[in-house]
């Protein structure tokens, strides 16, 4: 890190503490640094992130986003809890519930294709919403931060895909052992 | 159980409440902004030209990266560059505007040179041909225009006074060339083309035209003073948009219902983009279409400041379709009837048929603009129908004038972009 964007980052965080001890903008840059995604993340580049984000609260059984739907937007719970549904022949089964610092919907910052569930706020539900097009401008104008949260997204899905694997794998494995 | 009951029923109750309070407050809001509109609607065209500025600095706002510097001197560090640049260039035009003297000689040779071509082109420069019939109907049919124009451009007592004594040397200029003094003898013996039918209305005692004049200079000055107060907005506004750091877009976003959060982002997102895409590849058309003609108009022996002025009106006025061109050829054609000691930079043009080369400049520039400079930089950024487009800038000349003209088709495909992709949107959310 160069010794300017060092010194920028002090002056930012300290006075950000100094003078913004209980403010929204500080509780947004304490939660972001304990998100996944954004753990790579300078204090500066969270500074950045932040200001790209959308706070979003939903009511008890507010559906935050439906099935089949296209996608905009990942989602990070910042308060309360949201349970990931899927609908299917009319019936629905739930798939998780999610609580504070969890994330949903992140292949929407992939690309615009359809929900593959839908998402429902359990109670009263606080989240920050970061718009594709907005990480998609970040490209252009902080790639370092930009490349920063596209890697983690890459590993987060990477993970889910690992795992994916392994249970198929094991479901075959299963079917074999017992044909 | 029936505490249950009524708390259910309390919550109902609440819920109309709030429904009639929300259709209160909208209705009141949209009450107030037509109020508004229609009271401050003098403000609206400042305004629109304030942000329409900042709509075209902000890609430059967000290419200019510096991770250390605060968003806000970053901005200020922008306008300073972009403040230098303009002062810079203002000096560089105001070199080239011209003084008391020039304008005084500039009036002079417009009116002989106009007069002169105007004669040639009746014939009533030439005995044998006076009186044909061709230039009876000319004379008749142009007449009244070419008088009006030289009531126009004729100097009154005083600046015929001030051009006697620049005649010979004059606050520190050097005297008035010879052929400015026999062209300003010869306009003082223009006759009339039309025969005067009515007595002249500026028939009136001294005292009352004089007290008039007075008049009219202070409703003038007031007017100017009215036209900067009102016109202030516009940079303030560029000013106060170029700051904006997201915040106004995060500000609607958050009016917007939950349901709509994605859809309102997605319509916004592509709107902006639409838009943007739309009115830089015009400005970049424009800009394209006024460096064609400015070169052109050098090459054909024009002088570089006034080809360069001329290419600058012309790129400006090319966003009015269809009338661009017009208005670009009539003021190229303005300024070759009046040019004299022109030496055509590509050898071969013959200096007399400059209106000829104009016509041609302009007709290969409209081409090259159809053919090459709209599809590359506008693309299918929109496609709009040439009845739309005609019907657009009819009715944005009678609501605005000429700069309703200039407004009209970024007004048509603003609202044709929202549409569309509103529609779009709202059918791939499913809501309608």
């Amino acid at each position: 890190m160069s010794v300017r964007k060092f010194v920028a980052e002090k002056l930012l965080w300290e006075t950000l503490k100094r003078w913004k001890k209980s403010s929204p903008e500080l509780d947004r840059l304490t939660f972001l640094k304990t998100v996944p995604f954004f753990n790579e993340l300078s204090n500066w580049q969270l500074h950045k992130v932040s200001g790209v984000v959308f706070d979003r609260t939903y009511e008890a059984g507010e559906l935050i986003f439906e099935q089949g739907q296209p996608g905009a937007a990942l989602f990070l719970i910042t308060e309360g809890q949201v349970s990931v549904e899927i609908y299917k022949d009319h019936f629905t089964a739930t798939l998780a519930v999610l609580e504070q610092g969890a994330f949903f919907g992140e292949m929407a910052l992939l690309d615009e294709s359809p929900r593959s569930a839908s998402a429902r706020s359990l109670g009263t539900t606080r989240t920050l919403a970061l718009y594709r097009n907005d990480l998609t401008r970040l490209i252009h104008t902080d790639p370092e931060t930009a490349s920063h949260i596209f890697r983690a997204l890459a590993r987060i899905v990477g993970d889910r895909l690992r795992s994916t694997n392994e249970l198929v794998q094991g479901a075959n494995l299963d079917e074999k052992i017992s044909a | 159980m029936k505490r249950r009951a009524t708390l259910e029923e309390q919550e109902a109750e609440r819920k109309v409440r709030r429904r009639i309070f929300k259709s209160g407050f909208w209705v009141l809001t949209l009450l107030a902004a037509v109020f508004l509109l229609w009271k401050l609607s003098s403000l609206l065209l400042p305004m629109v030209v304030g942000a329409f500025m900042a709509y075209l600095f902000r890609p430059l706002k967000d290419r200019f990266q510096i991770p250390w510097l605060h968003h806000e001197l970053r901005v200020l560090t922008l306008f300073a560059v972009i403040g230098c640049a303009l002062f810079m260039t203002g000096n560089t035009v105001r070199r080239h505007i011209p003084d008391e003297r020039e304008k005084l000689e500039l009036k002079v040779r417009i009116k002989y040179k106009m007069n002169e071509k105007f004669q040639e082109l009746v014939g009533t420069n030439d005995k044998q041909k006076r009186g044909g019939v061709v230039a009876q109907v000319l004379i008749k049919e142009l007449g009244p225009m070419m008088d009006k124009i030289n009531k126009f451009i004729d100097l009154p007592p005083e600046e015929q006074e001030l051009f006697m004594k620049y005649r010979t040397g004059h606050a520190g200029q050097p005297p008035i060339e010879d052929r400015f003094f026999d062209y300003f003898q010869a306009n003082q013996t223009t006759s009339v083309y039309t025969v005067q039918d009515r007595e002249p209305a500026s028939v009136r005692p001294e005292h009352e035209s004089m007290a008039n004049v007075g008049q009219g200079a202070n409703v003038a000055q007031s007017s100017h003073h009215e036209d900067f107060t009102i016109w202030i907005i516009a940079p303030l506004i560029f000013i106060f948009l170029g700051f904006d750091n997201g915040q106004i877009r995060r500000y609607i976003i958050g009016l917007v219902p939950n349901r709509y959060f994605e859809l309102s982002l997605t319509v916004m997102d592509e709107l902006d983009d639409a838009i943007g895409r739309y009115l830089r590849g015009t400005l970049m058309e424009c800009a394209l279409v006024g460096a064609t003609l400015a070169i052109g108009f050098i090459l054909v022996g024009i002088p570089v400041s006034i080809a360069i002025a001329i290419g600058v009106v012309s790129g400006l006025v090319n966003a009015i379709p269809f009338l661009g061109t017009v208005i670009g050829l009539i003021i190229g054609l303005a300024y070759a009837l009046v040019a004299e000691n022109v030496t055509p930079l590509i050898p071969g043009l013959n200096p007399n048929d400059l209106t000829v080369y104009v016509c041609i400049l302009v007709f290969i520039a409209h081409m090259l603009d159809n053919a090459i400079y709209a599809p590359i930089v506008l693309g299918k950024a929109v496609n709009l129908h040439p009845l739309v487009v005609a019907l657009a800038i009819v009715s944005g000349s009678l609501l605005g004038g000429a700069w309703g003209m200039l407004f009209a088709i970024p007004t048509v495909v603003v609202v044709k972009t929202a549409v569309e992709t509103l529609f779009k949107e709202l059918k791939d959310y499913r809501i309608i």
